[in-house]
């Protein structure tokens, strides 16, 4: 597992990361969700004993990653999946891997096979496509075969069936009893893949917790309604306890009441609607909420392409 | 899944390190090229510069050197071992390897250690190789002419031989030193270059005759030379300083390595 603890890295005059605290159990998938540039890569450099932390402690299992005996075979991770020479086969890779950490040779075949790469065993790693080369950095992270996995961002130039391969791995992973850490600025897929969350923006965190927990307290749902009336509409769910905004296309979201409790409003007030629509929160609104304040770089005021766009990296 | 623990290591070392490394340096193909560049190179420019010295009259041979004469070829494998040894740093940074060499051996000087033993070992290899062969082309395109005999056994002879291995060895840590504080290849190439060839230059045209404690130039004529020459080190003071700039360049390496994350 890992703990970090008031972890704070500057660079410079810059924080990355500030006084941040959280756990990484086993058994699950934790995800690492922030807008680009919010501390995400850096964090987990830190854990992995590539940056040395302002202060505070990233420890694994107990121990800071340069303390541990045999550190591939405790902790796995894919932090950049360009981080291998060009001009070296993807076994050779591996085998050198394999040998800083006495890791028999017969699995680097394993995880060349469990990535599906075994064909391309003996290519030179700098002709490999961006999903080749996610899966090669998988291949390198399960090396160990680790209880402890970190990814940076996994599914980054992915089609849609490597990200479904990516999903099944980590929620496999985890399965199997180990603790996987996945970073993403893409809340869809950590909807879908994670158990737990851990938000930061700024460095700092936002929240710490599961994802039903997550959805539920910070993107209420609504209603959707549609209405000639908005004025009479308004005051009735008003008086019912409800509140109401004006949504695009001359519609009104109503919370604070379910569909159900709108219908019988409506029918009870003899208002007329032509439309009535219950809307879920997505993790997605929730997100947006939590970090609006803490988006560090926010384009000509749309905070949504900020967060979720092109998926260019904006980490340190 | 656990591992059997590779014989009696109860945790990662230099042992697997410098395995992994080796492996490293010759699972590229540019090592080879350097290498083919650094023993053709060296062994052409020794039988050009030879050849320059042979069949001239008798008297032209007073005071003639030819074991250092042999020994020529190797500024071009000087240069080429350094770039040998500042490519493994440097592939290494700009491919962004680094970090997953640093994950895996994560005790950084235990890391750099482990590249200058392989870097050292395959550089002292070469470089004697290199002597030797020099010597023996040298021999055998000058023993037609009118040299006096000459053999490994005369004094000072194997002395220049051996001890011009050990520089090209001790090269090679250098070019490695520099490339693991600088990162980039062709910074460490120039600083490299810098060092060998221009500092020597430069120092020539200053008073003070300071060209002679630069590192060719006491390959050229206090190491590889047979027949002391007035105006430069002694071997053994040639030896001592050439050891001392290595210690200090890897010393250097060793603290940005540390220091600066990657």
């Amino acid at each position: 597992m890992i703990s970090v603890n008031s972890l704070t890295k500057q660079f410079g005059n810059a924080r990355a990361v500030s006084n941040l605290s959280f756990e990484v159990v086993p058994g699950v998938v934790t995800g690492f969700l922030g807008p680009n540039g919010s501390g995400k890569s850096t964090t987990m450099r830190t854990i992995m004993g590539l940056d040395t932390p302002t202060s505070g402690t990233a420890l694994v299992n107990g121990k800071p990653y340069r303390e541990l005996n045999w550190p591939l075979r405790e902790v796995g991770a894919l932090l950049d999946a360009n981080a291998v020479h060009p001009a070296r086969t993807a076994y050779s890779h591996l085998r050198c891997l394999a040998y800083t950490n006495d890791i028999p040779l017969a699995r680097v075949d394993e995880v060349l096979g469990i990535v599906g790469l075994t064909d391309v065993a003996n290519k030179r790693a700098g002709k490999f496509s961006l999903g080749m080369g996610q899966r090669f950095g998988m291949a390198g992270a399960l090396l160990g075969d680790p209880g402890v996995l970190l990814f940076d961002e996994p599914v980054n130039g992915l089609d849609p069936e490597g990200i479904r391969w990516v999903r099944n791995l980590l929620r496999g992973l985890a399965a199997e009893g180990r603790a996987v850490f996945v970073s993403s600025h893409l809340i869809s897929e950590m909807a879908l893949t994670a158990d737990r969350l851990v938000v930061i923006g700024r460095g700092a965190l936002i929240a710490d917790t599961t994802v039903r927990d997550f959805t539920a307290l910070n993107g209420p749902d609504s209603v959707r309604v549609v209405t000639p009336d908005v004025q009479s509409f308004a005051a009735a769910v008003r008086r019912a306890g409800g509140e109401v905004d004006l949504v695009p296309d001359d519609a009104v979201a109503v919370r604070g009441m379910t569909s159900a409790a709108v219908g019988e409003l409506v029918a009870r007030e003899r208002l007329i609607v032509h439309e009535l629509t219950p809307v879920r929160a997505s993790l997605e609104d929730a997100f947006m909420e939590l970090t609006r304040d803490a988006v560090e770089y926010r384009s000509g005021g749309s905070t949504e392409a900020a967060l979720i766009g092109s998926g260019g990296e904006g980490e340190l | 899944m656990t591992f059997a623990s590779g014989r009696h290591s109860s945790r990662y070392g230099l042992r697997q390190a410098c395995r992994a490394e080796w492996a490293k340096v010759f699972s590229i193909r540019s090592t080879w090229w350097t290498l083919f560049v650094t023993v053709v190179g060296t062994l052409v420019v020794t039988a050009l510069s030879a050849s320059s010295a042979a069949h001239h009259r008798p008297g032209w041979y007073q005071g003639f050197d030819p074991t250092n004469q042999s020994m020529s070829g190797l500024a071009i494998g000087a240069l080429a071992i350094g770039v040998l040894g500042a490519v493994v740093f440097t592939s290494e940074y700009g491919s962004g390897t680094i970090r997953s060499s640093m994950a895996a051996t994560p005790r950084r000087l235990k890391f750099l250690l482990a590249k200058l033993l392989v870097v050292g070992a395959v550089a002292l290899a070469v470089g004697e190789g290199l002597t030797f062969s020099c010597f023996a082309l040298g021999h055998a395109i000058l023993g037609s002419s009118l040299v006096p005999p000459w053999s490994l056994t005369d004094p000072g002879v194997l002395r220049a031989v051996v001890g011009s291995g050990v520089t090209i060895g001790l090269l090679g840590l250098m070019g490695a030193a520099i490339g693991a504080a600088v990162r980039r290849t062709a910074g460490a190439i120039g600083i490299y270059v810098a060092l060998l060839f221009l500092l020597p230059l430069l120092l020539t045209k200053m008073p003070g005759n300071l060209a002679r404690f630069t590192p060719l130039i006491i390959i050229a004529n206090s190491i590889a030379a047979v027949v002391r020459q007035t105006g430069f080190v002694s071997p053994v003071v040639g030896f001592v300083l050439f050891a001392c700039y290595t210690v200090a360049i890897i010393l250097l390496g060793a603290v940005v390595v540390t220091r600066r994350d990657p």
